[in-house]
């Protein structure tokens, strides 16, 4: 999956677990940053209902001058209150407003944002910009007795932050879809199975995450709240219009248990992050998957090395042996197109007319968005390789098909951007594990990513 | 994290953390320990305003580093006399 449970360490730790970070242009100049947790919770969650980790700092990243360190961190802490001192129930009646007095177990949250300022002694320093506390979470989507007419209901989480800033923060359906069982079986993809080096007949596409619920913060800043120089670019060539995003997670040093109680003490330490999609996922070696989590981008440099020479791409003409990728068999060079889409950004010289998003030499994994490209009413779910740049690499939108996406770069399609010479195997230019986005479930509006699906209505996940 | 040397740590005035990080963590021994007088001992109004729990992770016991867990920070100590009360306490 995109990153859910894609370590050893935080597949243990799931209110941690970054699963997926979108970030794109949205209307009136404004950026929308998705960062989603909790990976594949089952609708029916009851007795005791998913929620947000209240020792848990979740962290939105924003880099702007290409050193792979936040100027930008909006922070998030979150809060669990029980109301009814007297129930084993999350609720004891509907569910019709964010304070009715039957929900018992709610969420609260305080959203902080910080800019860096200038580092001291190597120490990295940062000013409070805003701070909002108290902010109420929607409950969990339980079914339509509890919780009838739950989008409503949620929508009224929305929180104007003003300025221009709005956030949302609760349970979402999953958005990321992935043919988990396929792919994970010896890289089986089902439409091409038949020319797997363990031959079976074509099948099509299964979404493995189809009908589960993440949780998810959304939030909606002015894109010149978020650039170097406080504007809003207009020309994608220029520098200034890229900024790199990612999320994380990070619990701290300590943890006392004592008469059923939990408390956490020391400094905060990072246990997940995403940028890329996928990066620690099919990039680093299992062995450094939670050394990874902990790092930060400005330190990736030490993992270049999985993304110069990649597992998946040496293993794709071993699993798809019937001539399937000569070329990609054959291609012994380090994969700079790689190294662009995923470590600097791609820069202007590699010649893809009016775009850019390269942040500078320092390699970090960022997911990488230039502002100063508008919305496309009409996206691709290829992204950029399908001559859509307002899609992945360039940022991320709910509707991108990373996997396909991925894939295809890694198969060779995008070595030509920085190797001429090359040929992309046809292969190359029509894998994929036959899943599409889940269109129908996303919002047009503000928070995008869709309304969960309800435990009375999927009963098991 | 903040490193620290132990006459710097005494002199802002959090060196209580140390007796009741004792206490929070590895017990009544350290307790006991800790409530002997000292030069070091809290004063009422110090213990009444500690907010627990505050951890001791004892890093290099022959270094006397340590690592003190307290609140959002982890401070770093280098303290050989404290780690071998903290160590000799658990025994």
């Amino acid at each position: 999956m995109s990153s859910h449970r894609e370590a050893p360490g935080i597949l243990k730790d799931p209110v941690a677990d970054n699963t997926d970070v979108y970030a794109w242009v949205t209307e009136n100049d404004t950026v929308t940053i998705i960062t989603s947790y909790v990976p594949v919770e089952a609708p029916a969650g009851g007795p005791n209902f998913y929620e947000f980790g209240s020792d848990v700092l979740y962290e939105m990243h924003i880099d702007n001058n290409g050193d792979g360190i936040a100027e930008v961190k909006y922070q998030f802490r979150f809060e669990s209150k029980n109301f009814n001192q007297n129930t084993f129930l999350y609720n004891t009646g509907p569910i019709t407003r964010l304070d009715d007095n039957t929900w018992n177990r709610r969420q609260f949250y305080t959203v902080t944002k910080l800019k860096r300022r200038s580092s001291r002694r190597g120490q990295l320093r940062y000013s409070e910009e805003f701070k909002v506390s108290g902010i109420p979470c929607p409950p969990c989507n339980v079914g339509p007795r509890s919780t009838p007419n739950y989008a409503a209901l949620a929508a009224r989480a929305v929180k104007d932050l003003g300025n221009g800033n709005k956030v949302f923060a609760g349970q979402r359906a999953e958005s990321f879809f992935v043919d988990l069982g396929s792919v994970f079986d010896l890289g089986t993809l089902r439409p091409f199975q038949d020319l797997h080096l363990i031959s079976t007949p074509k099948g099509t596409g299964v979404d493995a995450i189809e009908k589960v619920n993440v949780h998810s913060i959304v939030l909606q800043v002015p894109i010149k709240d978020l650039t170097a120089d406080g504007s809003t670019p207009r020309d994608p060539l220029s520098p200034k219009s890229v900024i790199g995003v990612w999320g994380s997670a990070s619990r701290q040093t300590g943890l006392y248990r004592a008469h059923g109680r939990r408390h956490s003490s020391g400094d905060w330490r990072q246990v997940s992050r995403l940028g890329n999609p996928l990066f620690n996922e099919v990039i680093v070696p299992l062995a450094r998957k939670n050394e990874w989590n902990s790092k930060t981008p400005a330190q990736d440099a030490d993992f270049e090395q999985y993304v110069n020479q990649p597992e998946l791409a040496k293993l794709l003409p071993v699993l798809y042996p019937r001539n399937t990728f000569p070329n990609l068999k054959a291609y012994t060079q380090d994969r700079k197109d790689l190294n662009a889409i995923l470590l600097t950004g791609i820069p202007k010289e590699v010649g893809i007319a009016g775009f850019q998003n390269f942040t500078g030499p320092t390699k970090a994994d960022m997911l990488r968005l230039n502002v100063a490209i508008p919305p496309n009413p009409n996206p691709n779910r290829l992204g950029l390789v399908g001559g859509d740049a307002t899609g992945y690499p360039n940022g991320r939108k709910l509707t991108d098909d990373v996997v396909t996406i991925e894939l295809r770069a890694v198969a060779g399609i995008t070595i030509p951007l920085v190797d001429p010479t090359f040929t992309p195997d046809g292969a190359a230019n029509v894998i994929e594990d036959g899943t599409f986005p889940p269109v129908r479930q996303f919002l047009d509006q503000f928070p995008y990513i869709g309304t969960p699906y309800s435990g009375y209505d999927v009963p098991a996940a | 994290m903040q490193p620290v040397t132990r006459r710097s740590f005494l002199a802002t005035g959090t060196a209580g953390a140390i007796g009741v990080a004792g206490a929070a963590t590895i017990g009544a021994p350290f307790a006991s320990a800790a409530a002997a007088a000292t030069p070091d001992e809290l004063s009422p109004s110090e213990a009444a305003a500690h907010r627990g729990p505050t951890m001791v992770h004892i890093v290099d016991a022959a270094a006397g580093k340590v690592e003190i867990l307290h609140g959002e920070r982890t401070i770093a100590v280098t303290d050989k006399t404290l780690v071998a009360r903290v160590l000799r306490a658990s025994r």
